[in-house]
């Protein structure tokens, strides 16, 4: 009988129920909130959905030493968690976000390519801000990648610079993505005046094939030549990129922007939120970091739109930029370029922005991973 | 058939660098010796002897197994690192350090020569003929000093090395870096140099802005010569009536095509209503996989009676 009460006993240990603290119910309903988010308000219901089951998951109360939890050694999440690790999941999906991103607003109008660098500014607003709350710089430098708007970036430079904090800033970054509807518009109208908000470009040239296929081969090699250690991340972009372009490797680009970047997803997401493990990630530095990432990305919206109205200071009459499209210098793609679309189409109904907005959006990619690469070259 | 002998002779060229830079071997470089030993670094079997120290200047890990080493230039096979040991394989950055106590019997990095008497000390590649890297020992070398390279992995190296990059070191350091560095990680000096990040801040955005700036003006560039050649193109084409492309946008080429499409498919498939335009896929891919024979699971046959 005392035989039975002891497994009984034992097993009650061994179950969530026994190990359950306030911080796991806490975190599972940061979760729920997240799938909430998701399915109801639409926002990034592909990052939002895997992330916040991954929250779930990863914080079920877990007795010590199953190997089953993401930070034991050999266990299948932790062998999955490898890839966010040693970076190789971000690299794999800027090859399917080049295999599907088209660069012909960028190239018609390469200007443009200016305001993705403007927005970088968030970057290092946080970066500063985090030095002074007492961050280390590969830390701060971690925590500033959140400004460039880039999840796989943020995960990438994170997992080199900062591992122990890793967690928070893709969490962070994820969801301020998700939230780009919500943060970016106030600080839009904020910054310009309704004569600007109606300026109406113009429309952009055809960009002929040979153009196309010239891009990605010159922006790896310039970018790369002057940024090396941001090579993970432009050369899957550009290559990415080359696979849709060239015209003769269709397949290898449906591949890409489809099945690999589907599977690397779906893997990163739920792997990400896995690692938000309450006893890691309930820490101050946690609250610190969303703070800091929400100051980036007002500070990277607000520098690309002031930038906008400083260009045009410089341009003539019939060559203007609406600064709605500043916006877009953060590399949300596509969602900050949409938020453009949807704001300019508020004041006025026949100006269509998107195509225009997508330039500065593309350019905040390069210009996020080229960041990204400075900060890996001189912090790591 | 000539040719063939040629590709095959190819093949066997291309295998033989793949497996000899595949390996990093060139990576690999004598890094400090010892020549007499009486009270400095002792072997597992307690005695003083020669010792010397190979460096991996690459950042993958190196097999050294089947390389040579060798005291006389007319033998550079005199002493072959055994192949199979797990031990032979050096670590980025790393050394291995060997004694010259000539008694190979006491396991792979004992060699059978010695440093005392010789001139120079070689490795070589697995071929046995590529010098990887050579030394010429110094004639006179106060006992339980070493001679070594003052940065690990620096100077001449190769069959024609001069020790460019070689003194004698103020103190030994078997399988250890000859120059230490002061241990402080770049993130460190960052924070002494820019405590507020503004430096960083600075230079960085000057970078980003650097690289896309560039970009522009490739792309600039390139827009502009590829709008006048396909402009020139145009004026060929309607002699007549000169057509502005720089001012035409994409959108109208894009209108033009679809009012073409639809003209060319007059009587196909399209939507009745004026204001839709649907595009739809005729041809549908075909791919094997999509077959029903080529399924796991087959439906069962119904048979009829």
């Amino acid at each position: 009988m005392d035989q039975i009460i002891n497994n009984l006993q034992q097993f009650w240990e061994y179950t969530g129920f026994a190990n359950v603290t306030y911080q796991h119910i806490l975190m599972i309903c940061i979760g729920i909130v997240f799938i909430t988010m998701a399915i109801v308000k639409e926002w990034e219901p592909l990052l939002l959905i895997p992330i916040g089951f991954g929250m779930i998951i990863g914080n079920i109360p877990l007795f010590p030493g199953l190997s089953v939890g993401i930070y034991e050694e050999g266990s299948v999440l932790n062998i999955l968690y490898h890839g966010v690790q040693k970076g190789w999941y971000p690299p794999l999906i800027f090859l399917g976000i080049g295999a599907m991103t088209d660069f012909s607003s960028l190239i018609s109008n390469p200007k443009l390519l200016l305001i993705g660098a403007a927005a970088q500014f968030g970057i290092f607003a946080a970066y500063s801000t985090s030095l002074l709350l007492g961050f280390e710089p590969s830390a701060a430098g971690a925590i500033g990648i959140i400004g460039g708007a880039d999840g796989p970036t943020a995960i990438f430079l994170s997992s080199r610079l900062a591992p122990d904090l890793m967690g928070a800033i893709a969490v962070s970054a994820y969801s301020y993505m998700a939230l780009v509807p919500v943060i970016q518009p106030p600080i839009m109208r904020l910054l310009t005046t309704k004569k600007e908000r109606l300026i109406k470009m113009k429309p952009p040239r055809a960009v002929s094939k040979m153009e196309k296929i010239i891009f990605p081969i010159v922006g790896l090699l310039l970018t790369a030549f002057i940024v090396p250690s941001g090579l993970p991340l432009l050369g899957m972009l550009f290559f990415g990129n080359l696979l849709k372009e060239s015209g003769v490797t269709r397949r290898l680009a449906e591949t890409a922007r489809g099945p690999i970047i589907d599977i690397v997803t779906i893997l990163i997401g739920l792997t990400v939120g896995c690692s938000t493990q309450a006893d890691k990630f309930l820490q101050l530095d946690s609250v610190l970091i969303f703070g800091l990432g929400a100051m980036s990305f007002v500070v990277a919206t607000a520098a690309g739109v002031l930038f906008v109205k400083l260009l045009n200071l410089l341009l003539k009459p019939g060559n203007k930029i609406n600064p709605l499209i500043g916006n877009a210098g953060v590399s949300a793609v596509p969602d900050s370029a949409r938020v453009s679309e949807v704001t300019g189409l508020t004041y006025d109904r026949t100006n269509h922005l998107l195509m225009h907005a997508m330039g500065p959006n593309v350019a905040g990619v390069i210009g996020s991973a080229v960041a990204a690469g400075i900060l890996l070259g001189f912090l790591s | 058939m000539k040719k063939h002998y040629k590709f095959i002779l190819a093949g066997f060229i291309m295998l033989f660098h793949v497996s000899l830079w595949g390996q990093s071997m060139i990576d690999l470089r004598l890094n400090e010796l010892l020549i007499t030993n009486t009270q400095d670094y002792q072997d597992d079997f307690g005695m003083h002897s020669s010792w010397f120290e190979i460096f991996n200047t690459g950042y993958g890990t190196v097999d050294i197994g089947g390389c040579y080493l060798s005291n006389d230039p007319a033998d550079l096979k005199k002493y072959t690192i055994p192949r199979g040991d797990i031990l032979t394989k050096i670590k980025p950055r790393q050394h291995l350090l060997f004694w010259a106590d000539s008694k190979p019997h006491r396991g792979s990095f004992h060699v059978n020569f010695t440093l005392e008497n010789s001139e120079v000390l070689i490795l070589t590649s697995s071929d046995g003929s590529t010098i990887l890297d050579m030394v010429r020992l110094p004639s006179e070398l106060e006992p339980n000093r070493s001679f070594g390279r003052l940065v690990d992995g620096e100077g001449s190296y190769g069959p024609g090395s001069d020790n460019t990059g070689w003194a004698v070191l103020s103190r030994t350091s078997p399988s250890t870096n000859n120059h230490s560095l002061d241990g402080k990680s770049r993130s460190e000096m960052m924070k002494e140099t820019d405590p507020f990040g503004w430096i960083m801040a600075a230079m960085a955005m000057s970078v980003v802005f650097l690289s896309l700036v560039l970009l522009y003006l490739v792309f600039k560039g390139t827009g502009n010569i590829a709008l006048r050649w396909s402009q020139k193109k145009a004026d060929a084409y309607h002699k007549a009536q000169a057509v502005p492309l720089a001012e035409t946008s994409g959108e109208t080429f894009a209108a033009i095509a679809a009012a073409l499409h639809l003209y060319a498919n007059e009587n196909e498939v399209h939507d009745v209503e004026s204001t839709i335009l649907t595009i739809e896929q005729v041809r549908r891919n075909y791919s094997p996989w999509n077959s029903k024979i080529q399924s796991l699971r087959r439906s069962p046959d119904m048979k009829k009676k």
